[in-house]
């Protein structure tokens, strides 16, 4: 920790509290961050943009130690610094809360925060004094729970208080912020904003990375935007327009990127009703015709994902019908839905939808193997034959059938899971964030083969949080909230600003007219 | 409103859950045959089950980082016979010694183990199942090919079994003595708590700096540590030491952390648990011949279908407890 | 949809023989060839003849690997079958000492050991959330708890009939009829790990237990369905035993469970799941045969040999790790 030394504020050669120059990671066959640039000014708020993928957490975690970046420098107080591990940033006052909770399910509250530097007298731990800084901690976050809570009954957005606890109780001078209002509703959000609002009034320097522009207006005076690994720019938030920014990210205009086909819609293949299951969503009622592209979107936790997951049985709904071309079909597992050509393309590639040790072929066969077996054996050369006409039919770049998922980059990934989709019969093609996590390139080629399916009558449901992807792909638009289905717009009436609204307004938690 | 939490404290607390069950049990029993609760039927009690009490607290900490170890009774077998046999061919004669040297034999197995789990990745279950064939063979060696050290071969040693400290039974001493330190330091130390956060987050323990693989190290030459001494307690209670020793005794520690609510992924688990959970199973078998219709013969299954409905009623309550959750969320 | 790019994914495999030699089973193979050297070195009685002589007593553990391969490929671990074994070896010898045909022996091994069997796997996929270990250090102790319970006091029983068993201990020339037997097992075995659709779904459920259930695969059905045979097959090995033992009591059986899984480990079959084969598990089986067979032939402690087999498969798992390791370690280093 003596290899961290760190300058006074007062006697700091530069006007930034943190800079980093010419960073590069690089993780086994990816350039993860490519020559990137950031600084920080005391007691600012600096919003950190970029897709998914663009190297945001990667980057954080340099900062934090948790990375060696391969190139670069970083500066504290204008001191060159290179953290050996997270303690060395922990104890150069660098303090992060993660977008996933690093959390102790099992432990505490109090220990959750003093983890790593508990209150120690004689060698012994000083519970009472440690509950009581801890609830002081938690008192100035106007929390509502006690510090001798278990962890693991928490609500997310709680989990999520103590991290920030946890953050203060380092006397952090910098504090990074991973998507911290991704699960949160409005009005928890809005305590977060209240949160930042008093750190920053503390001098603490805030770097903030969402995807929602309004927590970017409501909090950061400058934004710094990466895409695809590389630094693209720092701007001041009064002085960028929404577009610009979006063009930032994006790196190309909207329309370009969605090739989106003019298809004639058929008649009605699937059709929810009423779909119900405690927690998780709510009287959620949609229907997709043959040829159409619906949206589904709202915030991460709305219940997207845990609607369709019921539609296809790999979970179950407590109540509700669900009718395939005007008949009420009853899905109780997977395999029955994929009988009846209703296909989940999941959102998690590599922990769902995909067996990363296993060689493409055998991954795009998986479902369909049963198809080619003869009295219950493998048909090897066959499934070979079928599986590379799949993953060339989708252009994979891959060498060949036998590499293993996991040597391919996110957006092959993705080509495999469509592939493995592909070789099904389908009526319903459900996609769960198909450009997670995917480059440019890709995505569009995936956009491309999406309008393709489209074109060919299967009817499609999208789910995303991107909302220039929902905007520039979909027919129709549907927005959940809090486990509700709060609206449904046609392509042409719906628009950024009422998505957001509707993925935000109805939420049963949202303070009455407090709107920004 | 005290009421009310003391209340809530018990129901929620599975310890408290299980201290009234051993409360009911030891009642209905003593209701049944008066002459199991006295001082001195207690006392045996805990004497005769010294061994798996002690073991208890190591295999708590294994469990506890989400490990197994089912080399402990092999690791036993081996100190146990080694000072069996320095004492019978009269290599040493002092008792405090012959601790010593169980215990460091302990160590350096559990070390070795430990080495292989945390150093080469070798899975918990598939290594300590070699080391419980090496160790075992190992005290078949020590006892040249199966001698007995017997009663009257152990000399002095034996009498620790017997003779009694402050009006208590030495050996019911040093599961106290056990008891007492592994409760602080599991609670009070920064290492103990170390070995909570390892099984609750391991991704979280190595972002935080905890050195996950020393923290696993640790545990399983506690574990030893605690195996050797059990080594030396299992000689001087029954007064005798052989190589076959406690043969799938590792069996019924593990069953007492579970039924104490160990869970085997690491992360939940108490010393008062383990403790609870080891004395639970020794009244069973204490009271079960007492007990018209059920005898001796019964021990097995009913133990085997009390594990059994431990874990599966510690599943229903947690759905019950996540379903009701679920419900209660606002939509 | 024809590939837009035209490029082409090459989708033949290369000669399976160029790995052979340098895959876990090649090793294992040149290891049997090596005890077997030695044996013959050590023991002037080791020859083919007393090999096949002595043989059935160790063959029986086979069987229980073939089926504990499956559990272990799935990734989860089967503690119980010493004492199913134990249960069906008492049940069996009961009923063939009331007289019974011993067809109807043979069947009421196979079905206690089948029960037991289903009640593992009833108890696992109904409550998925239950480490396997736990459920079946709880059964095993049931299983023979029961047994004990129906031998009472006396702790054993001894067959007034032994014809049936001395029948199926019986011998085509100097081989016996459980090689046989061993060997048509394991080839069926290693044709539907292997080979099958079922087998590839064994894998992908101990690869990836949630890409299997959202890919179709009826995960709970598949791992009823093992836990189930591998009951039957405790049944199978039950008779073996009984067959070379006359009689069964509270100790047949013990240790069982840990011989299989250590054959099974020993033979490349990982206990973390999704990994190795029926075959290396067999070689592996044989290797161990072997060593018992001609240590045991010099009078060495069978304690001995169990050491020798506890290190070689304490090393067979951490070798290649700490291998890996290395190599890891020096890439790291050059780059």
């Amino acid at each position: 920790m003596n290899s961290v030394k760190i300058k006074k504020e007062e006697e700091a050669v530069s006007e930034y509290v943190l800079e980093l120059k010419g960073i590069t990671k690089i993780f086994p066959g990816v350039k993860a961050l490519n020559n990137v640039q950031f600084q920080l000014k005391p007691g600012e708020v600096h919003a950190l943009m970029g897709e998914n993928g663009a190297g945001k957490s990667t980057f954080i975690k340099v900062i934090t130690g948790v990375h060696k970046a391969e190139e670069g420098e970083m500066y504290l107080y204008g001191e060159k610094v290179d953290f050996k591990g997270p303690r060395d940033a922990q104890a150069a006052g660098i303090a992060a809360v993660y977008q996933h909770a690093t959390s102790y399910p099992h432990l505490t509250v109090a220990e959750n925060i003093f983890m790593g530097h508990e209150i120690v007298k004689h060698h012994m731990i000083q519970w009472k004094e440690m509950n009581r800084e801890a609830n002081k901690l938690l008192q100035q976050l106007n929390s509502d729970f006690d510090a001798t809570a278990e962890m693991g009954t928490l609500s997310v957005a709680q989990q999520q208080m103590v991290e920030i606890a946890k953050a203060l109780s380092t006397n952090a001078k910098i504090i990074i912020l991973d998507e911290p209002t991704a699960s949160l509703t409005k009005r928890e959000s809005e305590e977060l904003y209240r949160i930042v609002d008093q750190l920053r009034e503390k001098g603490v320097s805030v770097i903030f990375i969402s995807h929602r522009f309004e927590d970017m207006y409501r909090l950061a005076s400058r934004v710094t935007v990466f895409r695809d690994s590389q630094y693209i720019g720092t701007y001041d938030v009064d002085k960028i327009s929404n577009a610009d920014l979006i063009k930032a990210m994006v790196g190309r205009e909207i329309n370009e990127l969605f090739p989106k086909p003019k298809v004639e819609i058929g008649k009605e293949v699937l059709r929810v009703e009423n779909f119900s299951r405690a927690g998780y969503y709510k009287d959620v009622s949609f229907n997709v015709h043959a040829g159409e592209i619906i949206g589904l979107t709202g915030l991460v936790g709305a219940g997207r994902t845990e609607v369709v997951e019921s539609v296809c049985g790999v979970t179950h709904a407590d109540s509700g019908k669900v009718y395939l071309d005007g008949k009420e079909v009853h899905i109780k597992q997977p395999s029955d839905a994929m009988d009846l050509g209703i296909i989940l393309l999941p959102e998690d590639r590599q922990k769902e939808g995909l067996i990363m040790s296993w060689g493409l072929g055998r991954n795009v066969t998986l479902p369909t193997m049963n198809k080619y077996a003869k009295n219950g054996f493998n048909d090897e050369p066959k499934e070979r034959e079928v599986s590379r006409d799949l993953l060339e039919s989708v252009d994979t770049k891959a060498v060949d059938i036998f590499q293993p998922a996991s040597s391919l980059s996110g957006g092959n990934q993705q080509k495999v899971v469509v592939a493995k989709a592909l070789g099904q019969e389908m009526k319903v093609v459900i996609m769960d964030e198909p450009t997670k996590g995917v480059d440019v390139g890709a995505k569009a080629e995936i956009y491309a083969i999406m309008g393709e399916l489209a074109q060919k009558g299967y009817a499609i449901v999208l789910i995303s949080s991107e909302m220039p992807e929902i905007l520039g792909m979909a027919d129709r638009i549907i927005v959940m909230c809090n486990g509700r289905k709060t609206g449904e717009l046609s392509r042409e009436e719906a628009t950024q600003e009422i998505i957001l609204e509707l993925s935000m307004e109805k939420s049963s938690n949202a303070g009455k007219g407090d709107a920004k | 409103m005290e009421n009310k939490s003391l209340i809530k404290k018990i129901t929620g607390s599975r310890e408290a859950l299980l201290a009234v069950i051993l409360i009911l049990m030891i009642v209905i029993v003593t209701i049944i045959n008066p002459a199991f609760f006295t001082p001195k039927s207690i006392s045996n009690l805990v004497k005769n089950n010294a061994v798996t009490m002690v073991m208890a607290l190591g295999m708590l900490c294994v469990m506890l980082v989400g490990g197994i170890d089912i080399s402990i009774t092999s690791t036993l077998a081996l100190a146990g016979m080694s000072i069996g046999m320095l004492i019978k061919y009269e290599y040493i004669s002092n008792t405090f010694l012959a601790f010593l040297i169980a215990i460091a034999i302990g160590i350096a197995c559990g070390l070795v183990v430990g080495l292989v789990i945390s150093r080469a990745d070798v899975p918990p279950i598939i290594a300590t199942m070699g080391f419980m064939y090496v160790y075992r063979a190992m005290a078949y060696l020590v006892s040249n090919g199966g001698e007995w050290a017997s009663a009257a071969a152990l000399g002095t040693f034996k009498d620790f079994g017997t003779s009694k400290f402050l009006g208590l039974n030495c050996v019911v001493w040093v599961v106290i003595v056990c008891y007492v330190i592994f409760f602080f330091f599991m609670k009070w130390t920064r290492t103990g708590r170390k070995i909570y956060a390892v099984g609750s987050n391991p991704e979280a323990a190595q972002v935080s700096g905890i050195n996950v693989k020393n923290i696993k190290l640790m545990v399983y030459t506690i574990m030893g540590c605690l195996a050797g001494l059990a080594g030396a307690l299992q000689v001087a209670v029954y007064a005798s030491a052989m190589p076959n020793m406690q043969k799938g005794g590792e069996m019924d520690v593990i069953a007492a952390c579970v039924i104490g609510g160990v869970s085997m992924s690491g992360g939940r688990g108490s010393v008062v648990g383990a403790l609870l959970g080891a004395l639970i199973l020794a009244t069973i078998a204490k009271a079960l011949p007492l007990i018209p219709f059920f005898d001796q013969l019964w021990l097995n299954t009913i133990k085997g279908i009390l594990i059994l409905v431990v874990v599966v009623m510690n599943v229903i309550l947690q759905r019950t407890a996540d379903n009701n959750a679920l419900k209660r969320r606002e939509m | 949809m024809a590939g837009k790019s035209g490029r082409s994914i090459n989708n033949v495999p290369e000669n399976p023989i160029k790995h052979m030699l340098l895959s876990w089973e090649g090793i294992l193979v040149v290891l049997f060839i090596a005890v077997n050297i030695f044996c013959v070195w050590f023991s002037e009685f080791y020859n083919v003849s007393s090999v096949l002589r002595q043989m059935p007593v160790y063959l029986a553990e086979v069987f229980l690997m073939l089926t504990m391969a499956f559990i272990l490929v799935l990734g989860e671990i089967d503690i119980s079958v010493g004492s199913i074994v134990c249960l069906a070896a008492t049940i069996s010898c009961i009923v063939c000492n009331a007289g019974a045909p011993f067809i109807i022996v043979i069947l009421t091994a196979l079905l206690v050991g089948t029960v037991c069997g289903a009640v593992n796997g009833l108890i696992l996929t109904n409550f998925p959330e239950l480490p396997p270990m736990i459920v079946t250090l709880a059964t095993q102790i049931i299983f023979r708890g029961i047994a004990e319970i129906i031998l009472g006091s006396g702790g054993s029983v001894s067959l007034s009939n032994t014809a049936g068993f001395k029948a199926i201990a019986g011998k085509v020339g100097k081989v016996p009829y459980i090689l046989f037997l061993v060997l048509i097992l394991g080839v069926i075995a290693a044709v539907i790990l292997g080979k099958s659709t079922f087998g590839r779904k064994v894998y992908a459920i101990g690869t990836n237990r949630v890409t299997a259930h959202y890919s179709g695969i009826h995960v709970q059905k598949i791992r009823f369905i093992i836990y189930t045979v591998m009951g039957t097959i405790s049944g199978l090995c039950a008779l073996f035993i009984v067959s070379s033992s006359y009689g069964a009591n509270t100790t047949t059986g013990e240790g069982f469970e840990m011989d299989a899984i250590a054959m099974a480990v020993f033979g490349g079959i990982s206990s973390t799941g999704g990994k190795g084969n029926i075959a290396g598990g067999i070689i592996a089986a044989f290797i161990i045969v072997c060593l018992r067979i001609g240590l045991g032939q010099r009078n060495v402690h069978s304690q001995v040999i169990l050491l020798i087999i506890g290190l070689l498969l304490v090393l067979a798992v951490a070798l290649p790790n700490i291998v890996s390791q290395i190599q890891k370690a020096a890439k790291v280093k050059k780059s």
